[in-house]
């Protein structure tokens, strides 16, 4: 029996209305003398284009249903004499069109000429310079002089936040920023007020951004064809070049155009590869955070710690000493006493040749990366169910899926900030009729968009499914044929199924029978897109939750199937790749398992050495191994584990027993102050290699600029490293290290071609049917009355993660990001509090003071604590316990006391 | 006089009884601007709430059509023709006429929110030019004293309701 087999494709985004494809018959129309034939549905000015004929455009967009706003576009069918716009006016049969007479000319000229009219004289000093459409389209029809009298508009430019500068007066009404922001990133912030000549496109009550739902993400700059929304930016004038790469911060993997100036990044764009993830879009990261690079913190020399201080010295001296200690430590203490700390910001290649250099030179399997924190577990667990055969059935692949599929059940996820653009998959797959059910404790903003949010208390998500199955199952809405052709032990799944108690169930849960009933008739008879975030995989009974997941998964046929499966937000942008490359504790690159000789001895034989077979530590247990005096050394490259991980005094204390600290980063950050040896390395923009996303798209990155001072890219540190290490004949260029991981790895070996889009996943291996797993319920946490509320972390859009280069960005920095901790209006009530007073959260392991922020959102009794504003201070509230043990109270949520602080000013 | 106070509970009913109604946007705009004489801003909100729309999207179509006003309007609205022909015929000094003797100039409603003065370009009754509106009702061949009249008329009306 073989699982339905699924093809992959390349994600289309959302689609214009007017596109080409399909098995219509051609039509045959003329231009410029010119015969063509082309599909129909095409517009003329489609047509033109794939001719090869060029048309100015001013209101167009591909991404953007057809406007007709500017005219600009007009030409002229010569048989009846009529002019139209060309990008409104579908092809039609034996049409004789002409894109340049002098009449089409003529009228070009006078439009462009009326609106110059409008145009205030700052054109000189304009930002957008040489990029605006505006003058390059004057330019081409020789507009110069305008005799018309001036009539430039009266609107004062919005200038409050550290983003965007809106200067209305040069808005020329082609609509874009408003079809970007209601159509690609369904936000809504503006719209046109008000008609005719008094038309602009406002924000509600004309309110500055900030004070909109507004979320920055800079697509309607992007697209703006004039100076009206342009980046704010400490530098002036348009970038000397460009380059395409790929965005440094999270896992959908959006494609970049950075502008570069003297040697600086000065300004990131959204790349007009058509191809790409994120299209014309960002988020406010992506598209403004950028300018961290150019940090006063980054690190520029390699420095040794001499008398308590890090000193510069020179590489040779400190990749000798790395060695050495190293080696040392080796000798001294064994293998296991040295761990290595990877990282899912760092390209393929350097993960691969970090865990190389762990395994191969020093022996250990210590490695980890922090994906730990992110969904690893998961992946463990479909490993066990399908007997590491049929992985990737459950993951879905493209984002462009959710816009497809049947229904969407995003559970514990917050997509919106997490991964914006993500999260713009969703809303217009919500806009388009999907429904979309969403389970969180918060009502977060994609529950506006949603079919039904079931407000879960925290930690039972596992009996909330499990009884959403029981009442599938009780209406046989399920996959029949799905469960019996590729499924086993279905049988004890129902019959436990049936045996749940659904009102003990509601008690549990928090959720009323009806909404229960609400969600089942939802997924009954559908596919499903499950998108699952840190609300199951950081928390407690996450396990079982996921377990569950799998199981309705299978029940409702949802594996394999196009746009179905699971869709898991990589938080950070390489995490897939660090996990495909072996920097991970029990699994080498190819994610074989270490404890597997069959795939030990393959990479024995290419490293021509011997593998340790028993699986390393993992990140937390590194930690308890350092309190416990047996680990000595801890080699970290690009992840900053204290301000990132729970319990700083906790970490701050191991890390002080370490021998040995050698830190390999780009910022000046918690960890490197306490590393023995720093080696300043090079940010995304600052190397080649490759980037592999959530979907499993491999990515090249392209270098844009070279490194600050003497840094080094990341790779080149490594191999250098490697060979003091004694590394016989170690690979010595990208191209190496890529030709050594494809020898091994086909999957992978495409990276050395750039350019091309290639996706890692989907092998299937049929022949195998996928076990139910048995049901088992969450686990109830003690209720301790010294702790009587609960506090819930979470993303927020303008820090990734910890926010250790988000709060380098001199923008998002000058932002007030309005994050402060959430509360219930009932509960600010209660505790005699309001908007910017400060309260004290205290935990079992520690406590942190923040600003109040009433949120209507909120249920009373919860409070939410965002991740990366003020050093992370969120951290401080959870205890640093083992995610994947199942009495794991989990990182994301904690009980907490709540009081009024003392007054502070800050 | 204060503006008018807002009854919610009278604006919620509205917006629910429109809420699942197909294209029911404009008709709910027409409700509220009927029953309150303008549409409350604060309103914005809940109307796109309801209707599934953006608050923006909202705001465009009532500052897009003049018969709404997101602020509080008189009891009167005077609406002046500026027009080609009321143009030709002296329309621009009646509109100075009416803007001294209300002290008003167009678009502003009075602080005791009796009068709204507006001027408009064409009330479509070009034949007796010069023309204004006092609500519903239209008044053509004006000269000074009449408007004095017309106005006189009103104001007295506006007093005695008081
Ligand atoms: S601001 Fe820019 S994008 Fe928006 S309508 Fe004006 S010119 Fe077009
Ligand atoms: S920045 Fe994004 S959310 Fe804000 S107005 Fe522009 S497109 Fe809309
Ligand atoms: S942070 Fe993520 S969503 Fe934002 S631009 Fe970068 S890759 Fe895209
Ligand atoms: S590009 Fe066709 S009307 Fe603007
Ligand atoms: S111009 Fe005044 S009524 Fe027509």
């Amino acid at each position: 029996m073989k699982l339905p087999a699924i093809v992959c494709r390349g994600g289309s985004r959302t689609a214009p209305t007017i596109k080409g494809g399909g098995l219509v018959e051609a039509i045959t129309l003329t231009i410029n003398g010119k015969t063509i034939s082309c599909n129909p549905e095409l517009s003329l000015l489609d047509a033109a284009l794939q001719n090869g004929f060029s048309i100015p455009t001013l209101c167009h967009h591909p991404d953007l249903k057809p406007f007709g706003a500017c005219r600009i576009c007009l030409v002229e069918e010569e048989k009846t004499g009529r002019l139209m716009a060309a990008c409104v006016t579908p092809a039609a049969q034996n049409m004789v069109i002409r894109t340049d007479t002098p009449r089409v000319l003529s009228h070009r000229r006078n439009i462009v000429s009326l609106m110059l009219a409008a145009h205030p004289e700052s054109c000189i000093v304009c930002d957008k310079g040489n990029r605006c459409r505006l003058r390059q389209v004057a330019a081409n029809l020789g507009v110069g002089e305008i005799r018309l009298d001036p009539m430039p508009s009266d609107q004062m430019p919005d200038q409050l936040n550290p983003f965007i500068y809106r200067d209305l007066s040069k808005c020329i009404l082609c609509g874009k920023c408003i079809r970007a922001d209601h159509e690609l990133v369904v936000t809504g912030a503006i719209d046109y007020s008000f008609r005719g000549i008094r038309a602009y496109p406002a924000t509600i009550q004309d309110k500055p951004l900030e004070k909109t739902g507004c979320t920055f993400c800079g697509t309607c700059v992007a697209v703006c064809p004039t100076g009206a929304l342009t980046t704010r930016s400490v530098y002036k004038g348009v970038p000397e070049r460009e380059v395409d790469t790929v965005c440094g911060f999270c896992g959908v993997g959006c494609r970049l155009r950075l502008g570069v100036t003297g040697g600086l990044v000065i300004e990131a764009n959204p790349s007009t590869d058509t191809k790409s993830v994120n299209g014309a879009t960002l988020c406010v990261r992506g598209h403004f955070g950028h300018d961290y690079l150019n940090s006063s913190k980054r690190l520029t020399r390699p420095m040794i710690r001499k008398n308590g201080d890090l000193e510069p010295v020179s590489w040779e001296e400190a990749l000798q000493e790395t060695a050495h200690r190293l080696l040392m430590l080796k000798e001294q203490h064994g293998p296991k006493s040295i761990a290595f700390l990877g990282s899912s910001k760092c390209t393929n290649e350097e993960n691969y040749l970090f865990q190389k250099i762990a395994r191969s030179l020093l022996k250990t399997n210590n490695i980890d990366n922090n994906g730990y924190a992110m969904g690893r577990r998961l992946l463990n667990c479909i490993e066990k169910r399908t007997d590491g055969s049929g992985r990737f059935h459950f993951f879905a692949g493209s984002l462009a899926g959710l816009e497809k599929i049947d229904m969407v059940l995003v559970i514990g996820a917050d997509p919106t900030h997490s991964m914006p653009v993500m999260g713009y998959y969703l809303k217009r797959g919500a806009v388009k009729g999907i429904p979309i059910i969403v389970v969180d404790p918060r009502k977060t903003e994609l529950a506006d968009y949603s079919t039904l949010w079931l407000p879960v208390r925290p930690g039972t998500d596992a009996d909330l499914i499990h009884a959403i199955a029981a009442l599938i199952l009780e209406q046989k809405s399920h996959d029949i044929s799905f469960v019996e052709r590729f499924t086993e032990g279905f049988r004890g799944y129902a019959d436990s199924l049936a045996s749940l108690d659904l009102t003990q169930i509601c008690k549990k849960t928090g959720i009323a029978i009806d909404s229960l009933k609400k969600a089942a008739a939802l997924i009954g008879h559908k596919k499903i897109a499950f998108v699952v975030g840190d609300g199951i995989l950081k928390q407690r009974s996450g396990l079982e939750a996921v377990e569950a997941l799998l199981n309705l998964a299978m029940l409702t046929g949802s594996i394999a199937h196009k746009g179905a499966g699971f869709y898991i937000p990589a938080k950070e942008n390489n995490m897939i790749g660090a996990w495909d490359m072996g920097t991970i504790p029990d699994a080498l690159p190819g994610r074989r398992l270490v404890d597997d000789r069959e795939a030990r001895m393959e990479w024995e034989k290419a490293w021509q050495t011997e593998l340790p077979a028993e699986p390393g530590m993992d990140l937390v247990h590194m930690i308890q191994a350092a309190e416990k005096g047996t680990l000595k050394g801890l080699f970290i490259m690009g992840e900053n584990p204290l301000r990132s991980l729970p319990q700083p005094e906790r970490l701050q204390a191991a890390f002080a027993k370490l021998d040995l600290i050698v830190v390999q980063d780009i910022l000046l950050n918690e960890t490197v102050s306490n590393a023995h040896i720093v080696l300043p390395g090079a940010a995304f923009s600052e190397k080649e290699g490759a980037f592999i996303n959530m979907e499993g798209r491999l990515q090249n990155l392209t270098a844009a600029v070279k490194p600050p001072g003497d840094a080094r890219p990341d790779l080149d540190i490594l191999i250098t490293l490697a060979q003091k290490l004694g590394a016989n004949n170690p690979p010595a260029t990208l191209t190496q290290v890529r030709a050594e991981i494809g020898g091994v790895l086909s999957l992978y070996a495409p990276t050395a071609r750039s350019g091309q889009l290639v996706w890692i996943q989907k092998r299937m291996r049929g022949g195998s049917t996928i076990p139910f797993s048995p049901i088992r319920t969450c686990s109830q946490e003690q209720p301790d009355p010294a702790y009587p509320h609960l506090a819930v972390i979470g993303s927020q859009r303008y820090h990734l993660g910890s926010g250790t280069r988000t709060s380098q960005s001199a923008r998002i920095g000058a932002f007030n990001t309005g994050c402060g901790i959430a509360v219930a209006p009932e509960d600010a009530l209660k505790w005699d509090v309001t908007d910017g007073d400060m309260i004290q959260l205290t935990s079992v392991v520690g406590s942190l003071k923040g600003k109040v922020r009433i949120d209507k959102k909120m249920q009373p009794g919860l409070v939410w604590v965002p991740l990366g504003d003020n050093s992370n201070m969120a951290r401080c509230l959870i205890g640093l316990t083992p995610l994947m043990d199942s009495d794991s109270p989990g990182w994301n949520t904690c009980p907490v006391l709540i009081e009024k602080a003392e007054e502070e000013t800050i | 006089m204060k503006p008018p106070e807002i009854d919610w509970q009278k604006l919620n009913t509205l917006i629910e009884s429109r809420k699942t109604e197909q294209w029911g946007l404009i008709p709910l705009l027409q409700d509220i601007q009927k029953a309150f004489g303008f549409i409350p801003p604060e309103s914005v909100e809940p109307i796109a709430d309801a209707l599934g729309l953006f608050p923006a999207q909202v705001q465009g179509v009532i500052t897009f059509y003049s018969g709404f006003s997101l602020a509080p309007r008189g009891k009167f609205v005077l609406r002046v023709c500026c027009g080609t022909a009321c143009h030709v015929k002296g329309g621009r000094s009646i509109l100075r006429l009416v803007q001294q003797d209300l002290k008003l100039k167009e678009g502003e409603t009075s602080p005791d929110y009796q009068f709204t003065l507006e001027s408009v370009a064409c009330l479509g009754a070009c034949a007796l030019a010069p023309t204004m509106m006092v609500n519903r009702e239209y008044f053509g061949r004006l000269s000074p004293p009449k408007v004095a009249g017309i106005l006189n008329y009103f104001g007295k009306e506006a007093q005695e309701e008081e």
